[in-house]
């Protein structure tokens, strides 16, 4: 009995009718498919994406060389080194992070006193050798300082969960 | 005798009178402290310590509460723990929060505590309080705001420095930690002060914001500036040094390193440094290769050696060195047949130094100096020459009450309680001599003619007698002769007499050498009197014989002959290097340097290069290389290995320091050091009085070429006179 | 007055007399603890307070570290570091006498003499002060000038008082 059934199934195709009639129904249905890069998904304002160094309104960078977050950066992709600054305070003389060994965790961001070391909404980069996705503190401030009306927007946004 | 006593829950037995924090600590316990320090006097004010104890009403602090029989105590019940709790809270009341740019971030001892005893959060609404920070000079830090208030400095400076420099003044909330008027600390221990203090208020200038306590690696080391044999810890980031603190050794410097010894490395990369070989060619330097370096150095020495003689060699050897280098050094002389060789820069006066002992040390360990109940200093500005042993010498006072006399030729401002002072401007020996005339007078000693001749014209005074007195009591005491008496024209008779006066009063000798290694050096045989321990050979040219006539060949060691060799600057000894071949193996050259060098091989800083430190009373301590050599340099015991073989010299293959110390320390056995001495067979009438000669010791930070480039030390009063 | 005595930086010999008279009532080695009145004694001979050079000398007269000297001076309220006038009211203003009206006392002594607390008046005749616990609060509101102890204050009191001190 199973094998006159089985017989029939096959004959008139009914396997292959059944799979296109769940295609014809995609077809018409409602798409999900983002057209990237002429699309984009909506991010969320805790996406995690390039990092920048952050200045304050004055122009003040606002890393103070506390190495928090190379101390928690589980990747070690990041590398500080500091020194007192004519005025006294303390600050970085190297702020280097290597996106090669980067996980984007965002332990950095999440360890920051003072909201200096960020992920941006950044995903789109690229680097055309190694130097290029070594991002030192000159690149990271610029930015910063590109960005930083999203950036300040995304963490007011976050303000209230933190 | 001992008590029984109960912690939490667990019986014991403990001495009694003991503070409870000491046998806690001792069961490893953790109670929480922050003024209370195992070096210092209890002050109990932090409150950070407060503990159970049965049947008392309120917590008790634990550093001032002396174990009783039967005391039950619990350090970590709810009642003990809420205290701590509460004190805590009061702690952070005034503490700012600036953990992310303070420098005792990751090892402070508020930060650790904060997590462990306090509460998550602060109840406190009000403004904090500010203090001005104060300019304590080029060393120490400030940032007063973070000051708990524990007074462990104060009492610091009160009890181990010896000066009291820092005070509590205002009171309640106007107290404030300081030097009330603006002055700088000078004491030569003060940076002490910043490994005591458990908060941020006080830390190293030199090493600001350039690194954090848990990325560095730690090295243990000894110290080298001077011949305590300090113990110290490296910290190391990514292969540079970063800072000096102090490591704890009971037996020599308790917990606390002199100046000198924490930021000496601020002068290891100096712009003077060299890390390539050169080599002199018609006037002109050239860099080269190390092959075609030692090629050419071996190349030298054979010529000079072949053609005029082996006495055409000589061979300096700074007294920083480690024994494996001494050990080299003199074996690659020696092989050569030459016995010039010597470390012995900052000495004038040889003579008597066939009677010298094994090597010029104390037969006691550095601690034991304060167990003693009188102590004669002879030439000696010891506070500046050997700051930890000056400390030693200071507790005597403090714990015994010991005597302490000074026979100087100028008066030195000491740091503890001098019962007598003799400075004579003209001669030291004639305070000496009248010391020797109490004792020979008082117990009737026989002495040779030359002797008493000599003893015959002192004027003995009321203070004499009672040094000898105080030294001649059953109880321990000790003779030392200091680095200033080494300096002096009749260095021998200096040693002659204290010997004279140490074994006539039941003393204990002790020489204290200039520079961190000198014991090594008598041990490797790196004077030109003896050999490898004690084996008598034919003496050779003296570090001062070296440049009276003309050599062939010279080979020097880390040495600025102009600054460390005494009389180095005239233009005689200039002038003997220029003419002969002179092979600098040296960490840092200057253009003078240039002038009359004629090979120069780049020798890795002491801290890039395994070897053995042998301190005043004959403790070993051997020390791996901290960091990796710099660029081109190589260590020092390595090239004289290299220029060993080049040279044909017996049994130079030596894989690692290890065998060439093993190959030292089987040739020392264990010969005893104070047996040997015997100076006073010595013939005094041999040794005339000669004129006395005027010379300026090294000041405490020209000590050495390392001392010298830490430009923060020279910039504190003591490294401006 | 106090420009002339800024000079001042020894003590003379009637003071360092009775310094000795106090050093002698401590053991022999103890000398230090005559630290208060030597103090004192100092301050009296500036005029009503004391300069870092008289503390300095205080503290060479008593072997002790200068800096220990400097504590004992700045911890206790009745050493000046600053001139004063001639007068010295010194107002308590601890609980007691808050509670027994210091409050107006002191509204009343201000706009008296026109100066606030720890200020001192142009003629350099007065000087006011607030002080802790005085050891008078039987009669609070109380105030001190000099040696003398004034009690149980009030506004017309203190007008008597200050017109005795013209």
């Amino acid at each position: 009995m199973r094998a006159l059934t089985q017989f029939f199934k096959s004959l008139f195709l009914l396997e292959l009718f059944k799979g296109l009639s769940l295609t014809g129904r995609y077809l018409f249905a409602k798409k999900f498919t983002v057209q990237y890069p002429e699309e984009k998904t909506p991010q969320s304002f805790r996406f995690r994406g390039l990092h920048a160094l952050r200045r304050y309104q004055n122009g003040e960078e606002r890393c103070i060389a506390c190495k928090l977050c190379e101390a928690v950066c589980p990747a070690m992709a990041i590398t500080i080194e500091s020194e007192e600054r004519a005025d006294g305070t303390r600050r970085t003389k190297k702020y280097d992070i290597d996106l090669t060994k980067c996980i984007f965790c965002g332990f950095c961001e999440e360890s920051c006193p003072v909201d200096s070391i960020v992920e941006t909404r950044i995903f789109e980069y690229h680097g055309e050798e190694r130097e290029d996705l070594y991002m030192t503190k000159e690149k990271l401030l610029a930015v910063g300082d590109k960005y930083e009306s999203q950036i300040s927007k995304d963490r007011g946004e976050d303000a209230s969960y933190r | 005798m001992n008590v029984n006593i109960e912690i939490n829950g667990k019986e014991l037995q403990a001495e009694n009178g003991k503070m409870l924090i000491e046998v806690t600590d001792e069961l490893g316990i953790t109670v929480p402290r922050f003024c209370y320090h195992k070096n210092l006097s209890v002050s109990a004010n932090c409150r950070m310590c407060l503990v159970e104890v049965e049947k008392a009403p309120k917590p008790m602090p634990a550093c001032a509460t002396p174990v009783t029989e039967g005391m039950k105590v619990f350090t970590h019940s709810p009642k003990a723990l809420a205290a701590q709790k509460a004190v805590m809270e009061f702690l952070l009341i005034n503490h700012p929060l600036d953990c992310p740019v303070c420098d005792q971030g990751g090892e402070c001892d508020l930060q650790d505590f904060s997590i462990g005893y306090g509460e998550g959060k602060s109840q406190y609404v009000e403004a904090k309080r500010v203090i001005k920070d104060k300019d304590y000079g080029p060393l120490v830090a400030t940032e007063m705001t973070r000051c708990i208030h524990c007074t462990r400095c104060v009492r610091f400076g009160q009890e181990i420095a010896g000066i009291r420099e820092i005070g509590a003044t205002g009171r309640g909330e106007n107290m404030e930690i300081g030097t009330y008027i603006e002055k700088s600390i000078d004491s030569e221990l003060s940076g002490n002060i910043i490994d005591i203090c458990p908060v941020g208020a006080l830390t190293s200038k030199p090493f600001r914001f350039h690194a954090r306590a848990w990325e560095m690696q730690k090295h243990n080391g000894v110290a080298v500036h001077d011949c305590t044999g300090s113990n110290v810890e490296f910290h190391t980031l990514r292969g540079e040094i970063q800072r000096i603190i102090a490591r704890e050794n009971q037996d020599i410097n308790d917990s606390w390193i002199s100046d000198r010894d924490r930021y000496s490395y601020l002068g290891l990369n100096n712009e003077d440094r060299i890390f390539k070989p050169m080599i002199k060619k018609s006037g002109n330097w050239e860099t080269v290769d190390w092959e075609e370096a030692l090629n050419f150095t071996a190349e030298v020495i054979k010529n000079g050696v072949g053609t005029i003689g082996p006495d055409s060699l000589a061979t300096l050897v700074s007294p920083n060195a480690t024994l494996e280098e001494f050990y080299l050094a003199q074996k690659v002389t020696r092989g050569l047949g030459s016995h010039n060789i010597d470390h012995r820069l900052q000495q004038v006066d040889f003579r008597a130094q066939e009677s010298d002992p094994l090597y010029p040390g104390l037969k006691m360990s550095v601690k034991q100096i304060s167990e003693q109940n009188a102590i004669l200093l002879i030439g000696s500005n010891i506070r500046k020459e050997q700051p930890i042993i000056a400390h030693q010498v200071r507790q005597a006072t403090i714990i015994n009450n010991a005597k302490i006399s000074l026979v100087n030729t100028q008066h030195y401002e000491m740091n503890f309680n001098v019962s007598a002072e003799f400075a004579d401007d003209a001669n030291i020996l004639n305070n000496l001599l009248a010391l020797a005339k109490v004792l020979v007078q008082k117990d009737k000693i026989d002495v040779d003619k030359a002797f008493s001749k000599l003893i015959s014209s002192a004027k003995v005074t009321d203070n004499h007698e009672q040094t000898i007195a105080e030294l001649k009591t059953d109880e321990d005491s000790l003779v030392i002769v200091g680095n200033t008496a080494q300096t002096m024209s009749n260095y021998s008779q200096i040693k002659i007499i204290a010997s004279f006066i140490a074994t006539n009063t039941n003393s204990q000798l002790a020489i204290l050498t200039h520079g961190g290694n000198s014991a090594s050096a008598y041990i490797a045989g790196a004077v030109p009197h003896r050999g490898p321990c004690n084996q008598v050979e034919e003496n050779g040219l003296t570090a001062q014989e070296m440049f009276n006539k003309d050599l062939t060949t010279y080979i020097i060691q880390n040495i600025e002959i102009e600054k460390d060799l005494i009389g180095g600057d005239s233009e005689e000894v200039i002038n003997h290097l220029t003419k002969a071949n002179t092979i600098l193996i040296s960490s840092f050259v200057t253009d003078k340097m240039k002038e009359y060098a004629t090979i120069i091989l780049p020798a890795a800083i002491y801290t890039e290069s395994s070897g053995t430190y042998i301190n005043v009373s004959g403790t070993h301590q051997s020390m791996n290389a901290i960091t990796e050599a710099k660029a081109d340099s190589k260590p020092v015991w390595k090239i004289w290995r290299v220029l060993g073989n080049l040279l044909n010299i017996n049994n130079m293959d030596y894989m690692s320091s290890e065998e060439v110390k093993d190959e030292v320390l089987d040739i020392l056995g264990d010969k005893d050091m104070q047996s040997s001495i015997n100076w006073m067979d010595f013939e005094l009438d041999q040794v005339s009085n000669r004129a006395e000669y005027k010379v300026k010791p090294l000041g405490i930070y020209a000590v050495d070429s390392i001392v010298r480039r830490a430009d923060a030390l020279q910039r504190t009063a003591d490294g401006q006179q | 007055m106090a420009e002339e005595n800024l000079k001042i930086a020894s003590l003379n010999d009637k003071v360092k007399a009775e310094i000795d008279t106090w050093v002698a009532k401590y053991p022999e080695g103890k000398q230090s603890s005559a630290v208060m009145f030597a103090l004192k004694l100092a301050q009296d001979q500036n005029g009503g307070w004391l300069t870092t050079e008289l503390m300095d000398a205080v503290a060479d007269y008593l072997s002790m570290d200068k800096i220990a000297v400097y504590e004992v001076a700045s911890f206790y309220s009745m050493y000046e570091h600053k001139p004063v006038g001639k007068h010295k009211i010194c107002v308590c203003t601890n609980i007691s006498c808050m509670v027994c009206g210091s409050a107006k006392i002191v509204k009343h002594l201000e706009e008296k003499l026109s100066i606030k607390m720890g200020e001192t008046t142009e003629d350099k005749n007065i000087t006011l002060k607030e002080v802790e616990c005085l050891g008078a609060c039987v009669n609070a509101p109380m105030l001190q000038i000099g040696e003398n102890y004034y009690e149980n204050l009030t506004p017309e009191k203190i007008d008597e008082i200050l017109d005795g001190l013209k």
